[in-house]
């Protein structure tokens, strides 16, 4: 059996990606499923989709734990996700990104094959959606199946919900990717982070009232223990904020979603970047043009 | 404690914090963010299923920096009455709040709310609009206005959208005669600061409409969430107003009524909507301008539509803001 893991952000199309690579093995007469990993997390969020391939029929659902190929929509899940935990020692990589696969460190050195699927994205479909592009990758980089039945399975799932003409567009950003793959092998220096889970048990929790705020085990839980999610990583564009500008009226405060804008004593404020996710409201109600929105994730 | 007239005279302390899970520019965490921060911690807070309670929820953690409580989808009226009778039993009497969405109270949650309206419970219910079943992956509602495109309401060749206009959920409130009903919306700033304050003041039951504009769900960019809000007030897609012990009054009237277009266009669910649907639109919000407004100011953008003020409202006596 061949699995595969996902990783992307909402909206990227990583469900999508599973789907096709599943229906291109069913086009050659093999068994396959695909499904997404259900979280309560929205749009620009980490998520995951699954894909499992065999020659006999399939009885495990489980998610995929231990994947043959490791699929990465977007790189800057590298820096805030283990996504390359329980990675096969032979298993395989694609990625995501303008460098080389030698320049990449994803924590377990494997064979790995890097593609600009934004660019190409952008260039075939003018959006952001990269699930196509780096399919033609995943084509490359190992003969799971042939790249006809995986164009085929693309303008099946693309036609029927987008239309033709998307589906001819999108068959083109997996042949271009396919084209401009880089194989080679990455690196392996990145410690591997283990996720920590707490639930209480049912002697835990006092009788009749709720779990009040404390820290178990380091992570804190209980009301306004939320804040450990540190929802910053979802951002794709950073507010700049000029205090020359600024009139003080607060206005951003008021209206950014994520509470992340703070009140100074002066009455300017100022951004916790860990949970701002880049929506650029605040840039969009300021009366005085003081914020604008830069590109990329950083500081 | 002073008067609330501004947004500098609002707490700076953030009951509902950081770290939700809500999506880049959600309006309903704008408009909960706010409403907790004046409410204070002095307050429960009760949420029926609804993408607040998946946002902000992650057992065992919660935005929330107060009591909160959750249960099933239609009773938000029926717990919130329960919590409040807990709290009068053992002589508490911190602020009892229900935020449910459009779904939990123009549809699911009507019989409760209904039911804890005439009662005059002391609680607030605060209805975040959203316009649709969002959590679930965007469904109609009855708050889904006309033309709307949703997936139980798609856009075909002989459909096109939601065939039926908005329910108007504050008749139905105001038939209650509440102490206090008020529609609000983030991008009226102080109005909305000073309607929150004024429904936390008051006893008996009080109820808060606001407008939450919701990304995926609308279709619209993320940073345009408050900028939709405002063009809703300047259309006449939504109206700001609040009933007080039966007396109706106007906030905010805006200058001239805006054509429809300049609010459909900023959303991608009404990309499809033909001129034929959008002067059916534009007619119907033209009865509710004036229904609202009164007819002594003619809108150009109702010149096509003469008739339309003369024609009275079929429950005109019924209802209290007229």
């Amino acid at each position: 059996m061949y699995e595969v893991r996902f990783h992307g952000r909402g909206g990227q199309g990583a469900v999508m990606a599973a789907q096709a690579l599943a229906e291109a093995a069913v086009i050659e007469g093999r068994h396959a499923q695909a499904f997404p990993y259900f979280g309560a997390e929205r749009r620009g969020a980490p998520v995951m989709a699954f894909a499992r391939i065999d020659d006999r029929k399939i009885s495990i659902k489980s998610q995929v734990y231990e994947p043959d190929l490791l699929v990465v929509l977007d790189e800057s899940l590298l820096d805030i996700e283990p996504v390359a935990r329980g990675l096969k020692k032979d298993g395989k990589a694609v990625i995501n990104t303008r460098k080389l696969p030698t320049e990449i460190d994803l924590g377990v050195e494997v064979e790995c094959a890097t593609v600009p699927a934004t660019s190409i994205a952008m260039e075939f479909l003018k959006a952001p959606i990269v699930n196509t592009a780096i399919l033609g990758a995943v084509v490359r980089m190992c003969d799971l199946v042939s790249m006809e039945s995986m164009q085929q399975a693309i303008a099946n799932r693309f036609g029927e919900k987008f239309g033709e003409t998307a589906a001819k567009a999108n068959a083109a950003a997996a042949a271009a990717a396919h084209a401009q793959a880089a194989i080679g092998r990455c690196k392996g220096r990145r410690p591997l982070a283990q996720k920590k889970e707490w639930l209480p048990a049912w002697n835990e929790i006092p009788i009749g009232t709720t779990l009040d705020e404390r820290i178990v085990d380091g992570v804190t839980v209980g009301p306004g223990g939320a804040r450990q999610n540190l929802t910053g990583s979802w951002r794709v564009q950073t507010p700049r904020y000029d205090k020359e500008k600024c009139v003080r009226c607060q206005r951003c405060w008021f209206s950014c979603p994520e509470g992340c804008i703070k009140r100074e004593e002066d009455e300017y404020v100022r951004w916790d970047l860990n949970y701002c996710k880049g929506c650029g409201i605040c840039a969009q109600v300021c009366p005085v043009k003081a914020i604008d929105m830069i590109k990329g994730g950083s500081r | 404690m002073s008067e609330m007239r501004t947004i500098k005279d609002m707490p700076v302390n953030d009951m509902f914090v950081s770290g939700h899970g809500a999506c880049a520019g959600c309006g309903m965490a704008v408009a909960v963010k706010n409403i907790m921060r004046i409410l204070g911690a002095d307050t429960t807070v009760y949420v029926p299923a609804s993408c607040l309670v998946v946002i902000s929820a992650m057992y065992p953690t919660s935005n929330f920096r107060t009591p909160y409580l959750f249960t099933a989808f239609e009773n938000t009226g029926a717990v919130t009455t329960g919590i409040r009778a807990a709290q009068r039993r053992r002589g508490l009497s911190s602020t009892v709040v229900g935020l449910a969405g459009d779904g939990g109270t123009f549809d699911i949650g009507l019989q409760a709310l209904s039911g804890a309206a005439e009662r005059n419970e002391d609680i607030l219910y605060v209805c975040l609009d959203n316009e649709g079943y969002m959590n679930t992956g965007i469904q109609r509602s009855g708050a889904t206005p006309f033309g709307a495109w949703t997936t139980t309401t798609p856009v075909g060749t002989k459909v096109e959208g939601k065939r039926e206009f908005k329910k108007d959920i504050m008749a139905i409130i105001a038939a209650h005669d509440p102490p206090y009903a008020a529609s609000l919306s983030i991008a009226h700033f102080n109005d909305f600061i000073k309607k929150v304050e004024k429904a936390k003041a008051k006893k008996g039951f009080r109820f808060l409409h606001v407008m939450t504009p919701c990304v995926p769900g609308w279709r619209s960019d993320p940073s345009m969430t408050v900028e939709i809000a405002r063009m809703a007030v300047e259309t006449g897609m939504w109206t700001l107003y609040e009933i007080e012990d039966g007396e109706a009054r106007t906030t905010y009237k805006p200058q001239t009524m805006l054509p429809v277009t300049d609010y459909l266009k900023l959303q991608g669910r009404f990309r499809h909507m033909e001129n034929g649907d959008v002067a059916k639109l534009q007619e119907w919000l033209c009865a509710k301008w004036y229904l609202h407004y009164g007819n002594d100011m003619e809108q150009p953008v109702c010149a096509t539509f003469e008739k339309m003020k003369r024609v009275r409202h079929p429950h005109e006596e019924q209802l209290h803001f007229i």
